[in-house]
């Protein structure tokens, strides 16, 4: 029996599918986690196990106070709803029969001010105006004559009910806003309103968009960094620890990896040292190098370098000796087998180590962000989680993914570039490296042709005089 | 094949016979002296080479046979200088080889182009290590890339070759490093049989334009007759000089001279050289299966 399409199509044993369908599948796999995220967060009967208040109310005698944005559970969010009614009962009760309580001038202002999320919501106000009565007195009164109609979040006709009888009492004594100029009787609270939502943990994703645009386009309070700023100083420690890892590791490596005499005396400790974890010496590196960027460079630099050499020394020694000693009888020297072989012959190899060890450099950036002064995006993170603003943690978590993959991709892109001859790099990667290099490609045959002129007008002139 | 009269392999025509003595006169290139070889491992002693002995004149394609494991690469890796023998001593042009040099050429069996060079910076390789300027390196490349019929390709990267083709161009690049001797150890192993064929082809053709002494290393009888003047016939366990043949067919050599008595003689002979009669079944391993006898009705 033909194995159906599909089969024969997607799933063949060890081997690589056509480009096409490649891609596809790739752009699934970043499609898949995003579609699941969304399927959790905008079907309303999958999970929500709270509510997410969106008008919130007072209570009297009670001290937790909710506002709008808060999360509180599914069971807990009716018994809040029938108190605040209970209480608006009352207030009706005590009106009707003349006993009502006086002196409430205070409590109505807070009362005034419970419609500000709508306000923000419906981007009638900024969301820094919340406390801005005059602007907030307007509000009621479009929404009691339907000048305005409420969106996000929809009012309930009981809440448009109350809205309209507390404007009748507020447009009775003023039509502006002025303190002494509310009721003196107590005005009917808005009962809470709120929507089925998952925990603060899980935002949702336009929610994390949302946030992320505003925290990165906003400019910074007095004496802190803006996103960007903090972005880049992340980028700063990681590069900087990185670059000196670099410098000292790869060299060792490379020493390592071709004398055995340093391979003897250097790789033992190194190994040893790898063991203990780079965080152990956050402390004595604040310690030393105080606060500042130092420290931090230094433990990117720690968690690095030491696995660079032991990694780099490998792959120089996996470099095949059958290429060594063909150099050697094509006359090479200990130096000119180092530089014309073992470096040349290393380097692809090379680069995909520092491509994932670059890799781990980030995995230290974290960390080192955290010791001495903290700083950069995980500071960010480290305060805004700790006040459980997951909306605002999660754009960063993602733009410190996307930073590492997007370079990890370019790397391995250039990859082809850079070593044409490894024979991985695709046309289209060819063409653009030829194009890019075009220019050197041209001076320096230029330079050779000019000297080869020069060497051959001097061999011609030692020649003449012979015949 | 048996009931063929064959003629001796030591009845050489008279010009054949004047090559010879012709050869025999030229300059020792490559002589060895007591060369023996122990491996120490941590099953004992191997004894690779024992007491071998022999001189490869000026000019001269020497062929060097034997069965598998009788130690023709180690020979030839203490040859150039990639080993050094337990005792015993090699010399090239009248000094000593002490350690890998120019002097001494070597086309492995393996492909070993440097894969990061194109084939004319591989090739240029060697003059550039002799410090030659990149001009005289070129120009020098160009013409030993043509030799081996390979302009066309001088671009390109060894990974966008075939076998045969890297095989040449590492031909290419041991030659222009001009050394004294050029050692082959089974460069055409890993070929096809045409491939083969023609690469052989292509050695006598290179041979006979370029002044280079060559020792060649094979296991095939027909490579060994058809290439070389002389044959070195290697014994097994220790490896032990067995005997050193003249070949008795004329130059220049062709294909259709497989087929000529000389040839058939020499490869016969060489043949019980490396597998006496009678020790044959006693080496061969013979596997039995248990098979049940087919359901024949
Ligand atoms: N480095 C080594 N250590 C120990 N023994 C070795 C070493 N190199 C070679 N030998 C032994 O020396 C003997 C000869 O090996 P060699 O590779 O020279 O054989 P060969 O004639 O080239 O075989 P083939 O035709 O299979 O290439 C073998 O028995 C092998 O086991
Ligand atoms: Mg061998």
């Amino acid at each position: 029996m033909p194995r159906p399409g599909i089969l024969r199509d997607w799933f063949l044993i060890r081997r690589d599918l056509p480009q096409s369908r490649a891609l596809l599948l790739t752009a699934v796999s970043f499609l898949m986690p995003l579609a699941l995220w969304c399927v959790v967060s905008y079907v309303p009967w999958i999970w929500h196990p709270d509510v997410r208040i969106e008008i919130s109310a007072e209570r009297e005698g009670v001290t937790t106070v909710f506002t709008a944005g808060d999360h509180v559970s599914k069971g807990f969010f009716p018994e809040f709803v029938r108190a605040v009614r209970d209480e608006n009962a009352a207030v009706t009760k005590a009106r009707s029969e003349g006993t009502a309580v006086t002196g409430a001038r205070r409590k109505n202002q807070k009362i005034l001010r419970q419609i500000a999320p709508v306000a923000v919501g419906n981007g009638w106000i900024d969301y820094r105006d919340t406390q801005n009565d005059a602007a907030l007195y307007q509000t009621w009164r479009d929404l009691a004559t339907g000048a305005k109609v409420s969106s996000e979040p929809r009012l309930t006709e009981e809440n448009l009910g109350i809205i309209r009888a507390n404007w009748a009492a507020l447009s009775a004594l003023s039509p502006e806003f002025v303190f002494r100029k509310l009721p003196d009787e107590p005005l009917l609270k808005l009962v809470p309103q709120g929507r089925p939502a998952n925990p603060v943990y899980l935002p949702e994703p336009d929610d994390v968009l949302r946030t992320g645009f505003r925290d990165f386009t906003a400019s910074a309070p007095e004496g802190e960094l803006t996103m960007l700023q903090r972005y880049g100083a992340s980028l700063r420690v990681i590069f900087l620890g990185f670059f000196w890892a670099c410098l000292i590791g790869i060299p060792l490596g490379i020493l390592c990896g071709v004398f055995d005499f340093f391979s003897k005396l250097i790789e033992p400790f190194v190994d040893f040292f790898r063991y203990m974890p780079a965080p152990t010496f956050s402390t004595l590196l604040v310690a030393v190098l105080l606060a500042g960027e130092a420290p931090k460079v230094a433990l990117v630099f720690i968690g690095t370098v030491f696995q660079m050499v032991l990694v780099i020394s490998k792959t120089t020694r996996l470099l095949d000796p059958s290429l060594l000693e063909a150099a050697q009888t094509l006359g090479a020297k200990p130096r000119q087998l180092l530089k014309s072989v073992v470096i040349p012959g290393i380097l692809p190899n090379l680069y995909n180590d520092l491509r994932i060890l670059l890799g781990w450099a980030w995995t230290w950036l974290v960390i080192a962000e955290l010791i001495g002064v903290k700083s950069g995006l995980t500071e960010f993170i480290e305060t805004q989680g700790r006040f459980r603003n997951f909306d605002r943690v999660f754009p960063v978590i993602i733009l410190i993914g996307v930073t590492g993959f997007v370079m990890d991709q370019v790397l391995s892109w250039l990859h082809g570039l850079l070593f044409p001859w490894s024979g991985k790099s695709s046309a289209l990667s060819r063409s653009i490296a030829a194009a890019f290099t075009w220019p050197f490609r041209t001076g320096a045959r230029a330079i050779r042709n000019r000297l080869a002129a020069v060497e051959a007008a001097r061999i011609a002139a030692t020649r003449e005089p012979s015949p | 094949m048996s009931t063929l009269e064959l003629p001796s392999y030591l009845d050489q025509t008279p010009e054949v016979a004047a090559r010879f003595s012709r050869l025999r006169e030229r300059p020792v290139a490559l002589e060895v002296r007591g060369l023996t070889k122990r491996f120490e491992t941590p099953r004992g002693v191997v004894t690779a080479l024992d007491d071998v002995s022999f001189s490869v004149h000026k000019r001269e394609l020497m062929c060097v046979i034997g069965p598998s494991g009788c130690g023709k690469s180690t020979l030839v890796r203490i040859l150039a200088g990639l080993e050094t023998p337990t005792s015993g001593e090699v010399l090239v042009g009248g000094t000593a080889v002490s350690g890998p040099g120019p002097d001494c050429g070597m086309v492995f069996q393996g492909y070993t182009l440097f894969p990061w060079l194109s084939v004319k910076e591989n090739v240029m390789f060697g003059p550039k290590m002799a410090g030659k300027s990149s001009f005289t390196a070129e120009s020098e490349a160009r013409e030993w890339i043509d030799l081996v019929g390979l302009s066309r390709f001088e671009n390109a990267y060894p990974h966008q070759l075939s076998g045969g083709m890297k095989q040449r161009v590492a031909i290419a690049r041991a030659l222009a490093n001009q050394p004294r001797v050029l050692f082959m150890d089974e460069p055409f192993g890993a070929l096809d049989a045409q491939t083969r064929c023609n690469m052989q082809s292509y050695l006598l053709e290179i041979w006979k334009n370029v002044d280079i002494t060559i020792v060649f290393i094979t296991h095939d009888l027909d490579e060994a007759v058809y290439l070389s003047d002389r044959i070195l016939v290697l014994d097994a366990n220790p490896g032990r000089v067995r005997e050193i043949v003249e070949v008795p067919v004329p130059r220049p050599r062709s294909e259709s001279q497989l087929f000529d008595p000389s040839f058939m003689a020499t490869r016969k002979h060489i043949d019980e050289l490396m597998h006496p009669p009678g020790q044959e079944q006693k080496d061969t391993p013979v596997m039995r299966l248990a098979v049940s006898n087919p359901d024949v009705v």
